[in-house]
């Protein structure tokens, strides 16, 4: 039994607008860091599943590069937030606002 | 039964990548050297390796001018528009490093120049780029060292700078991958070329295109999506703005191109392009109009960085041979011109104070009296006043958006610019007006020779390109 691809595509376009409102409502930069993650998976399932449609393994090897570059975002995300809440009590984006945009 | 597996990568495909790959193995010797030498001898030892490095990968790229090569299945193509964009990352970077002699503790120095090498790396990476996969990754590798470099500084507003910088560029990264995975399944290849096959689906297709623009348009900083860069250059320490302003921009700028010239030739690419050229407009006004308020000198070049983007994306309207041989002689005319500016900006930077404020430009005229005349000469070059590089390039840009029937964009271009003489002006009000109860800052001496080399080269190149504008010629048979 075999899935139309049109689903896994529809899944992966929710995950990646779930991935863009965390980056927009959520306040804590932890959770705005795995919406972007969820953002970059959402990509990597598209890619898989157009993989499949084609036939061509270059959206399979773009998955394994992508998955590797979102770990080294992910670690230093990780450590810039450490960095910038190093003395605060909690976190929170928007007390980040010495610099007025 | 899978041909496409078997990749007969030979030592031609190593050679066409031989200039990243000569950066990002300076990197490593920079760390080497800075866990090997004596602490004192890190800084200067740190600059010099990575000044040689790029001027070795700058010999060897341009030893490939004529014999353009199609690297690694297409994904990676060594030629004149990949060499000219590599230039131009390896020039602002030589003046980055400069710039670099005060920058960071003496036992960061070592890890942030060979984070400046990387970043460059990954901006030639773009340069060549030719397929997709190598754009992102290119794209991840500029990104990811610059958002540490932006929080190596003391200041709080590092830190913020750097953690708006992850946030809001990764996010764009995740519109870009996205956009990416579209057009892979619109066209069912990751190489820029097959683009111009009739896709699958052409809604999958302009979506595909319009998030993948969207992307590279936030690295370009151009508006709307340059929310981002005023905070993001102030905040960062002033090499690391410097080499931002440039080399980012100019590894976007290569993917942009190409996709633009490359991958869009047969179908109806004016219509899908348009809002490209619409979001170049804006930029030219929103840059300009931001610049007017701005009391910091980082951020006024931050948003005159956002407008010159404008003016260089705008060149490329109509997609015409001559306009892109114009955007790059302008972005090359930019380099100089804005990174003169920042040189001046770090001669006059003392510790704990960057001397970018406006203040500190008070009176400079007659405290000292050469680098305000060369920052005027920058000023003058950045507001498109003859006879700098500037006004050449804004005059050529203007005669080929005229020539290929945007003529509205020559327009604001006009406009833009004369908002943008006000802006500038007033720095160069601020150092020559006599004010009463201006503080009368003592002449210092800076810690290092350097950036008065590279000021001195800046002003050479934007008055000598000014003089005799140079474009390299037939680069548009090798962007393929």
């Amino acid at each position: 039994m075999s899935v139309d691809v049109t689903n896994y595509i529809a899944l992966s376009a929710v995950m990646f607008f779930i991935g863009v409102a965390g980056v927009i409502v959520r306040r804590n930069p932890l959770i705005v860091l795995m919406a972007i993650e969820l953002m970059f998976n959402a990509a990597n399932l598209a890619l898989v599943a157009f993989a499949r449609v084609w036939v061509n393994n270059a959206g399979h090897i773009f998955v394994f590069l992508v998955v590797t570059v979102a770990a080294a975002e992910a670690a230093i995300g990780l450590a810039i937030v450490v960095a910038v809440f190093r003395r605060a009590e909690n976190v929170d984006v928007d007390e980040v606002a010495g610099l007025h945009g | 039964m899978t041909p496409h597996l078997i990749v007969p990568f030979g030592s031609a495909d190593w050679a066409a990548v031989a200039p990243p790959t000569v950066v990002g193995v300076a990197a490593l010797v920079v760390i080497l050297a800075d866990l090997m030498l004596p602490r004192r001898a890190r800084r200067i030892s740190a600059i010099a390796i990575g000044i040689v490095g790029l001027i070795v990968a700058g010999i060897i790229a341009l030893q490939g001018w004529h014999h353009p090569y199609v690297a690694f299945g297409g994904a990676f193509i060594e030629g004149g528009f990949a060499i000219v964009f590599e230039g131009i990352v390896i020039v602002a970077a030589i003046f980055s490093l400069c710039m670099s002699y005060g920058f960071a503790r003496d036992d960061q120095i070592g890890g942030a120049i060979a984070l400046m090498l990387w970043s460059a790396t990954g901006a030639m990476l773009m340069a060549g780029a030719a397929s997709l996969m190598m754009i992102f990754l290119g794209l991840e590798l500029l990104s990811l060292a610059l958002y540490c470099l932006c929080g190596l500084a003391a200041r709080a507003s590092a830190r913020e700078a750097a953690l708006k910088y992850l946030i809001l560029s990764s996010t764009a990264s995740g519109f870009l991958l996205y956009g990416m995975a579209l057009l892979f399944g619109a066209t069912g290849s990751v190489a820029l070329a097959a683009l111009a096959n009739p896709p699958i689906s052409a809604a999958l297709f302009d979506i595909g295109c319009g998030m993948f623009l969207v992307g590279l348009c936030f690295k370009l900083s151009l508006a709307p999506f340059h929310v981002w860069t005023p905070d993001v250059f102030e905040g960062a320490p002033l090499p690391v703005t410097a080499f931002m302003s440039v080399v980012t921009k100019a590894g976007a700028l290569a993917a942009v191109a190409r996709f633009a010239y490359a991958a869009l030739p047969q179908r109806d690419h004016a219509a899908i392009l348009i809002p490209l050229w619409i979001v170049a407009a804006i930029s030219m006004i929103v840059g300009n109009v931001g610049a007017l308020a701005q009391t910091d000198i980082k951020r006024l070049l931050a948003y005159s960085g956002i407008a010159q983007l404008g003016y260089i994306v705008a060149a490329m309207a109509g997609t015409s041979a001559l306009g892109l041989r114009y955007a790059i002689f302008y972005l090359g005319a930019y380099m100089f011109m804005n990174l003169g500016a920042f040189a001046v900006v770090t001669l006059l930077s003392r510790e704990n104070d960057e001397g970018s404020r406006l203040a500190s430009f008070a009176g400079l005229g007659y405290r000292q009296p050469v680098l305000a005349g060369l920052m005027t000469f920058f000023l003058l070059a950045l507001a498109g006043l003859p006879p700098t590089a500037g006004f050449i390039g804004k005059i050529l840009i203007l005669a080929t958006d005229v020539n290929t029937g945007y003529a509205w964009l020559a327009v604001l271009l006009i406009v833009g610019t004369a908002i943008s003489v006000y802006a500038y002006f007033k720095i160069v009000r601020a150092m020559y007006a006599r004010t009463i109860g201006t503080p009368v800052l003592p002449r210092f001496v800076p810690a290092s020779a350097l950036p008065w080399v590279g000021v001195a080269l800046c002003a050479i190149a934007t008055l000598g390109l000014g003089l005799y504008p140079f474009a390299p010629s037939d680069i548009l048979p090798l962007v393929r």
